[in-house]
């Protein structure tokens, strides 16, 4: 029967409301799901609280315990070295602080209508790491399973992949329609890896999945993983039928993306405070770029300069292109110029349209020498007629503005 | 003589001794100025308030504006009508902004049918606002919002100006993210009721169904206020769109201008086939007349096709100047950018002429017309009054032209002044029983927030359609409550604007490295105006459509230069699926239920501009649309002596002529309502006519038919005897290829129908 032929006969059980609204009740703790018992011997505990019940599921891990390429105790390794640092970063952590990794898995991606079902939290403690997985009983005991999360409860430095944008967002929505039960919810300093990872591989890696990151850069891939996308079927297959074998592997893949985190993050400090180079020029001059944006001029000169001095000509132009940017804001202009030009065959069309319109601006004006002026300023003229990154009317502004140089140089050269 | 200035009085003294105008003009009336009715200033009117209406010289409030704000602050929803141009939207600034000075957490919501409406609004009320000198934020929250802003118009915004389709997919799915808006909600401004009706009025009522579930949620319950244009039934729509009760303001207090109004009727060209001249040549003409005195105007046309081609053949009034804009075209499918600066050429006198559709209906600010003309009848005499407010705002002088089309209702208009200018208004419907508009909705408000097993929605019992939605997976049931679990994201499937839930892109592929999107259209009208081969226009140029990709809904288009343009056809196979209401008589029976109907595009022709000539056709290949809707249908017996080729043209005479009639009664489009004959039924083997409803699920108006079919049968007999056609023209019967008694023939199969039931 075709779906309007169901809706046609439904209609016939349209009823109109008889009775006027009834007042809303207090809280009244939800009922148990039938399958504690299936679930608790699929592997999971059943806990209560005085907002209903829940699962939970621990594991202990040694500070030597081996994930890929990386023990987990390195974490307080690279804690050590932001200690060491001069200067602010946003990804810096002390010791003081109580760190939990934390990943959820939902039944959608947006919107009110879906359910975080599955809260992981890895915790760091001072002599092991303890992974604590809540699971949402079902829908209607939500308010114990975001209870238990103690969100509400400490301050704690929230480390997550993509968390800003996702997690915590979603958290927060699923706590505000819970908000009559609960305690408020503590905004805790959040740590996202998902935005350093873009920062230091863009260009380098061309998917920034965690699965992606931890095969390539942490050493680690897995076995018998199931994908994510899957995790919202898996879930309501297991609140319908009571099954949760299916569930447990859900369970298992939200454990090693947070392990990964861990090691991520271990991973990504050494890159960003140790310069041995193991990577490729890029992800160095992604770095050295990153520094420069957050206004560490030292930094970012010191890694980009590393860079420019130990790779090959074809891989150094971006970082003599960010360097010659860096230089000019000191008010460097040699350097400066020196480096736009070492730059320019090695960069991309746009990065080498910003190139020429400094150094025709450096020539022009710091060092009155006109005719390099004039000589690139031909070329980004040439450049922007042929470019086919822009918009028609970009390009015809751009092409205007360089014609305007042209004649004021050209100008400047009749007067001479 | 050429590009002198006159005023609309001069030019009218003029047009009084123009002979060839004159036998044209069936009627010349003029409304009288009437002047206003004011009321003091509440008491409790905040000081500020008081002060910024003073500095726009502002003393006294109109009646309307004065009882609109005591119904507010007594705490009743309210809807008021209010016509063009009478401080409308004062009756609900002003007790919005009283209720948010005396509780800076109050909040409102203003809802408009489209985003220009509400940038619209959003321009006034600041102004207002900086006048008070007051710290209240309002803004706009749509499409087109900047992510960075978004954030703090949730978290501070005291007024948020929307529209349906954003409360809808944008804010009431993320309602979590706006809980300050909903926590302190007092208000919400429902503007330009009318708009409200058929299908996308029938997805907003529910929309606010929605609404009013959230704010009961988070513990608010506002007030509604509604402004509508006149229409028969402005307090049962507020009342049946919001599910609250209403109270009613009818009498505007505001001060109008001397309209005059002419009531223009193309001359006859053909006498025996009564075929007249084309209205679009008329206005044409009438427009040149207009520019030529240099008063600006604004010209309606009803379809898009044609406001394309009234732009075409103006545009060379301008044509030997350089970069001249003074003559524009403005219609949905336009992008806003577009649009913006349209509204601006009008304000600041740049464009003298803009021809529209009726997008321009609607309150955006445009400044002030001198002249209106309507090429056709709107459809609804709301529209029509609307129309004509748009000229001789601010008490000036105003000159509105009606140009009758040949259809039924237009020569019927243009005949009987009074129906226009004295008459009761149309009734405006929705439909919020419509199953699969509901069903949509209920799907939306499970995803916001789970039903409990005892919970309605709206005025409705919804646990056994709760129940339908767990078979089908998007719902689980614990012991006490129903939650959505699933991952979509419903409010994305859809569409409040139309029945079909897709809209075809529009892609201009002239410059191949420059493909761009001009434009989108439903799905239904892309059958017959995107097809392949289709003559578009957009802004007076002419597109050919040379790829429609159906799968994907993208017509690709290519800019050209030719002298005709593409009118489509569609065939129509019905079948009835249930029987809901009938009356029988001894050889007749009325019935309404539910059918299903087939649409085919068939075969497209092209006609040349100008004469108007057919000049080739083709095929349209785009798959049939299914869709089941409500509708009437009157079955008889065949009359003695009748042969069947007597009956399919008697037949197909009286449903175009009955067709004509229904939106007399019936605020609808011609298009919303479709009456299809059949010879002999396949239900019952009678001759039978079909009245349904044109869109999915129907919108009440078949319905409504059911109740009322005497007085629009007894209507249409009177007006195809009284047509001075010989022998049917498509003023009454629609146009007749031979001779041969077929108005005799109408008549005589309405009146059986009519002895029948009457």
């Amino acid at each position: 029967m075709s779906y309007e032929n169901k809706m046609l006969q439904l209609k016939q059980k349209l009823g109109k409301k008889k009775e006027q609204p009834k007042e809303t009740p207090s809280f009244r703790k939800p009922e148990k799901p039938f399958y504690l018992k299936d679930w608790e011997s699929a592997g999971l505990t059943v806990m209560e609280n005085e907002l209903g019940v829940l699962f939970k599921r621990e594991v202990t891990y040694p500070l030597d315990y081996q994930h890929g390429s990386y023990r987990l105790g390195l974490l307080y390794d690279a804690i050590g070295k932001w200690g060491n640092t001069a200067f602010e970063h946003p990804y810096a952590m002390d010791f003081d602080e109580s760190i939990v990794f934390f990943d959820t898995e939902t039944t959608g991606l947006k919107g009110v209508g879906t359910n975080i079902f599955l809260l992981g939290l890895l915790e760091a403690l001072e002599d092991r790491f303890v992974l604590t997985q809540y699971v949402l009983a079902d829908p209607a005991n939500e308010a114990a399973f975001l209870f238990e999360s103690k969100f509400w409860q400490h301050a704690r430095t929230v480390v997550t992949y993509n968390g800003k944008s996702f997690d915590w967002p979603q958290l927060e929505t699923r706590w505000t329609l819970n908000q009559h039960v609960l305690p408020k919810l503590r905004s805790q300093k959040q740590i996202d890896l998902l935005h350093s990872s873009k920062r230091i591989w863009k260009n380098n890696l061309e998917r920034m999945k965690l699965t992606k990151v931890e095969e390539e850069k942490l050493g680690f891939s897995r076995q018998g993983d199931i994908p994510g996308f899957l995790a919202p079927i898996i879930y309501m297959d297991a609140i319908k039928s009571g099954n949760a074998d299916a569930l447990m592997k859900v369970l298992y893949h939200n454990e090693w993306d947070l392990l990964s985190l861990v090691t991520l993050y271990i991973h990504s400090t050494n890159l960003l405070l140790e310069h041995e180079l193991d990577e490729s020029a890029t992800t160095y001059t992604n770095i050295g770029k990153w520094y420069g944006d957050l206004k560490h001029a030292q930094q970012s000169e010191q890694v980009l300069t590393s860079v420019t001095t130990n790779f090959d000509d074809d891989n150094t132009g971006l970082a003599h292109y960010y360097l010659a940017l860096q230089q000019k804001r000191d008010g460097s202009y040699n350097e400066a110029a020196e480096s736009f030009e070492k730059a320019l065959l090695f960069i991309g069309k746009r990065e080498k349209l910003k190139a020429l319109e400094q150094l025709a601006i450096v020539y022009e004006h710091r060092f009155k020498n006109y005719e390099k002026a004039l000589n690139y300023t031909k070329q980004g003229l040439n450049l922007t007629k042929s470019n086919q990154f822009m918009k028609k009317e970009q390009t015809d502004k751009l092409y205007d503005k360089w014609l305007k140089r042209l004649t004021r140089i050209e100008m400047k050269l009749i007067r001479r | 003589m050429f590009n002198k200035k006159r005023s609309i009085d001069d030019l009218l003294t003029e047009w009084r001794f123009d002979e060839e105008l004159k036998q044209n003009i069936l009627h010349w009336h003029t409304l009288e100025a009437r002047a206003a009715k004011y009321a003091s200033f509440p008491e409790e009117l905040h000081p500020s308030i008081k002060k910024a209406l003073e500095a726009r010289g502002i003393k006294q409030l109109y009646t309307h504006q004065r009882q609109a704000f005591d119904y507010a602050i007594n705490g009743n929803s309210f809807t008021a009508v209010t016509p063009t141009a009478s401080g409308k939207s004062l009756c609900y600034h002003l007790p919005v902004l009283q209720k948010i000075l005396e509780d800076k957490s109050s909040r409102a919501i203003y809802l408009f049918p489209t985003k220009a409406l509400a940038q619209d609004q959003k321009s006034d009320i600041n102004e207002l606002i900086e006048e008070m000198g007051e710290e209240i934020l309002s803004y706009t929250y749509d499409g087109d919002t900047a992510p960075a802003i978004r954030q703090k118009i949730r978290k501070a915004g005291h007024i948020v100006m929307t529209n349906p389709d954003m409360l809808h997919s944008g804010i009431l799915p993320h309602h979590t993210k706006w809980v300050s808006l909903f926590e302190n909600l007092k208000y919400i401004v429902i503007d330009e009721l009318h708009t409200y009706k058929g299908v996308f009025g029938s997805h907003v009522s529910h929309v606010i169904r929605r609404l009013k579930r959230i704010c009961a949620f988070y513990g608010s319950d506002p007030i509604f206020i509604c402004t509508s244009a006149t229409i028969k039934n402005p307090k049962e729509l507020a009342e049946k769109l919001t599910n609250t009760h209403h109270q009613l303001i009818a009498d505007s207090g505001a001060p109008v201008g001397k309209k005059t109004f002419l009531f223009y009727n193309p001359p006859i060209v053909h006498p025996t086939f009564g075929v007249r001249r084309s209205s679009v040549l008329e206005v044409r003409d009438l427009a040149t007349r207009l520019y030529e005195a240099g008063i600006q105007s604004i010209v309606f046309a009803k379809s898009r096709v044609r406001v394309e081609m009234l732009v075409t053949y103006l545009k060379s009034l301008t044509k030997n100047k350089i970069q001249d804009e003074s003559i524009r075209g403005y219609r949905g499918g336009y992008l806003p950018t577009e649009r913006r600066k349209i509204e601006k050429g009008l304000r600041d006198g740049t464009i003298q002429i803009v021809v529209s559709t009726n997008a321009l209906e609607l309150g955006v600010d445009i400044g002030q017309l001198q002249a209106c003309i309507m090429t056709g009848y709107p459809g609804n005499i709301a529209s029509a009054w609307q129309q004509a407010g748009r000229a001789g705002r601010r008490q000036d002088s105003a000159l509105i032209i009606y140009v009758a089309n040949s259809t039924a209702l237009d020569q019927y208009v243009v005949n009987h002044p009074t129906y226009l200018l004295g008459s009761s208004p149309e009734e405006a419907l929705v439909n919020p029983e419509n199953i699969l508009i509901l069903m949509d909705h209920l799907k939306c408000a499970a995803f916001e927030l789970p039903f409990s097993i005892t919970d309605t929605y709206g005025e409705f019992e919804v646990q056994e359609l709760l129940e339908f939605l767990q078979d089908e997976g998007v719902l689980v049931k614990t012991s006490a409550t129903w939650y959505w679990m699933n991952e979509r994201f419903p409010a994305h499937e859809i569409s409040l604007r139309s029945a079909a839930q897709e809209n075809v892109v529009i892609i201009d592929q002239t410059i191949p490295a420059g493909t761009k999107v001009i434009g989108e259209m439903d799905t239904y009208s892309a059958m017959t105006l995107l097809h392949e081969e289709a003559i578009y226009l957009h802004q007076g140029t002419q597109f050919q459509v040379e790829i429609l990709d159906w799968e994907e809904k993208k017509a690709y288009v290519r800019e050209v230069d030719v002298d005709y343009f593409t009118d489509a056809n569609l065939a129509v196979e019905l079948k009835i699926l249930n029987e809901d209401k009938s009356d029988v008589y001894n050889s007749a029976t009325v019935s309404y239920g539910d059918i299903s109907i087939l649409a085919i595009p068939t075969i497209f022709k092209k006609i040349r501009f100008q004469t108007h000539e057919n000049i080739g056709s083709g095929k349209i290949h785009i798959p049939p649309l299914e869709m089941h809707t409500n509708a009437t249908w009157m079955s008889f017996n065949l009359p003695e002596n009748w042969s069947e080729e007597m009956l399919t043209d008697a037949l197909t005479g009286a449903a175009y002529a009955v067709g004509s009639f229904i939106p007399l009664y019936i605020q609808c489009d011609r298009s919303d309502l479709s009456v299809v004959p059949q010879v002999k039924s396949t239900h019952n083997d009678k001759p039978t006519l079909f009245i349904y409803d044109s869109y999915p699920g129907g919108i009440g108006l078949a319905e409504r038919v059911y109740d009322i079919i005497g007085p629009i049968l007894k209507e249409t007999i009177g007006h195809v005897r009284n047509c001075p056609c010989k022998d049917g023209c498509p003023s009454c019967i629609g146009a007749q290829d031979s001779l041969n008694e077929s108005k005799e023939k109408v008549i005589k199969v309405l009146s059986i129908l009519l002895n029948e039931i009457g």
